[in-house]
C-alpha cells in the first residue's frame, strides 16, 4: 500500500478531523457538580468540610451496595474532614421498586433514620429489588428500626416525597449521570467503588502507607 | 480516444457499492460510538472498561479518555473516504480488539451489565454485542477491499 504525499488530501483530512473534534467538544458535559442541596437527614459530616462527596445511588443496585461500604468507612475514618450528601438516582427501568425504596428511605429520614433504613435496604436488596408485588421488606425494616410505619407509609405515598426523589433524578440526568453509583468528589467525578477510592486517595481521605488509614 | 479527453470512470460494480455501504456502516458506527462516549464523562466509560477486568484502574481511565477519539477520527475519515485503505484496516483492528474483549468477558462469565460499546447509556448482552461486532468487522473488511470508490480518495486521485 503505497502512500503518496498529497497536500490537498491531507488538508481535507485535517478539516474532517477538526470538524469532528469541534462537534465532540460541543456535545461534552463539563459541569458536573450538583446544584441542589440535599435535606439535612441525607447528609453526613460538617457543612464546612474540605472534602464534599455527592453520592448518586440506587438502593436496588448491587454496585451501590458495594460502594456504600466504602462511604461508611470513609466517614468513620475522616469525621470532620468529610461531608457526604446522598442523592437518589433510582434506575427505574431496571429496578421496579427502587423509586419506592428511595421514597421510604427519605420518609425514614424524616423520622431520623435515613442512613439506617438505607443500610437495611442495601443489605436486603436481593430480597426486594425484583419482587413481583410491593415488597414486605419496606415494612419489616421500619419495624426493625422502630419507626412509625403508618406515618412512613403515608409519607412515602405523598406526591411531594416522590417529587423530591424525581428532582434528584432530573438533576442527575442534567449532569450526564448514566450509571450508579456515581460520586462527585470535590467537583471531580468517580463512577463505582474503585474510582471512589482513587478519588479518596487524591483527597487524602485514605493512604496506601502501612499503618495508614 | 482523443488527447486531453476526460477519462470516464468505469461504472460502479455491485461489490464497489457494497464496499461503499460497508465504509458508511463501519465509519458510522465508530463515529457514533465515539461521539456518545465523548459526550459523557470519561469516568463512566472507564467504569465499563473496569468490568472487563483486564486493565488496572488508572489505565482504564486513560483508555476511556483516548479510545473514543480514535473511534471518532477513524469513523469520520471512513465516512469521508479519506485514506480508506489505512483507516478501514485500523478500524478493523480496533473492532477485532473489541471482539476479543467481549469474547474473553463472555468466556469468563464476567458480570458485565453494560459493555460500554456505545457509552454508558444502556447496553445489550455480551453475546448480542459480540454478534453485532461481527457485522461491523465484516463492514470494515468490505470497506478495505472494495470501498475506494465514491470517496474523497477517488476525487483527489482523479485530480
Amino acid at each position: 500500500m503505497a502512500l503518496k504525499f498529497n497536500s490537498s488530501k491531507l488538508m481535507a483530512a485535517g478539516f474532517v478531523l477538526a470538524l469532528a473534534t469541534a462537534a465532540a467538544l460541543k456535545l461534552r458535559v463539563t459541569d458536573y457538580a450538583p446544584v441542589r442541596k440535599v435535606a439535612d437527614f441525607r447528609a453526613l459530616g460538617p457543612t464546612g468540610a474540605p472534602v464534599v462527596i455527592y453520592e448518586f445511588s440506587d438502593f436496588a443496585c448491587p454496585s451501590c451496595k458495594f460502594a456504600s461500604q466504602y462511604i461508611e468507612r470513609l466517614v468513620s475514618l475522616n469525621g470532620a474532614k468529610l461531608r457526604v450528601n446522598f442523592k437518589h438516582f433510582p434506575l427505574t427501568s431496571m429496578h421496579p421498586w427502587s423509586l419506592t425504596a428511595a421514597a421510604y428511605a427519605d420518609c425514614a429520614g424524616r423520622q431520623g433514620k435515613f442512613w439506617e433504613y438505607g443500610k437495611l435496604l442495601f443489605e436486603g436488596q436481593e430480597a426486594w429489588a425484583q419482587a413481583p408485588q410491593k415488597p414486605a421488606q419496606f415494612e419489616e425494616y421500619a419495624r426493625k428500626l422502630q419507626l412509625d410505619f403508618a406515618a412512613l407509609e403515608s409519607c412515602a405515598d405523598d406526591p411531594e416525597t416522590l417529587k423530591t426523589v424525581q428532582l434528584d433524578m432530573a438533576e442527575g440526568d442534567l449532569k450526564g449521570i448514566n450509571g450508579t453509583p456515581t460520586f462527585i468528589v470535590n467537583r471531580r467525578r468517580a463512577v463505582g467503588g474503585r474510582q471512589l477510592l482513587d478519588a479518596a486517595r487524591l483527597n487524602n481521605l485514605v493512604t496506601d502507607e502501612p499503618g495508614g488509614k | 480516444m482523443k488527447k486531453n479527453e476526460p477519462v470516464k470512470a468505469p461504472p460502479l460494480t455491485s461489490l464497489e457499492l457494497l464496499g461503499f455501504a460497508g465504509r458508511l456502516a463501519a465509519g458510522g458506527v465508530l463515529a457514533y460510538a465515539g461521539f456518545l462516549k465523548l459526550a459523557s464523562p470519561a469516568e463512566e466509560f472507564a467504569y465499563a472498561i473496569e468490568t472487563y477486568k483486564i486493565v488496572p484502574g488508572g489505565l482504564a481511565l486513560f483508555a476511556a479518555r483516548t479510545v473514543p477519539w480514535f473511534e471518532l477520527y477513524l469513523g469520520a475519515l471512513l465516512i469521508a473516504g479519506l485514506y480508506t485503505r489505512i483507516t478501514s484496516l485500523a478500524a478493523g483492528a480496533l473492532l477485532l480488539f473489541f471482539e476479543l474483549l467481549l469474547a474473553q468477558a463472555w468466556l469468563r462469565g464476567l458480570p458485565v451489565t453494560n459493555c460500554g460499546c456505545f457509552g454508558s447509556s444502556g447496553g445489550n448482552s455480551l453475546q448480542f454485542e459480540f454478534m453485532l461486532n461481527v457485522i461491523w468487522l465484516f463492514a470494515a473488511l468490505l470497506a478495505w477491499r472494495f470501498g475506494s470508490r465514491l470517496s474523497l480518495d477517488a476525487v483527489f486521485t482523479e485530480n
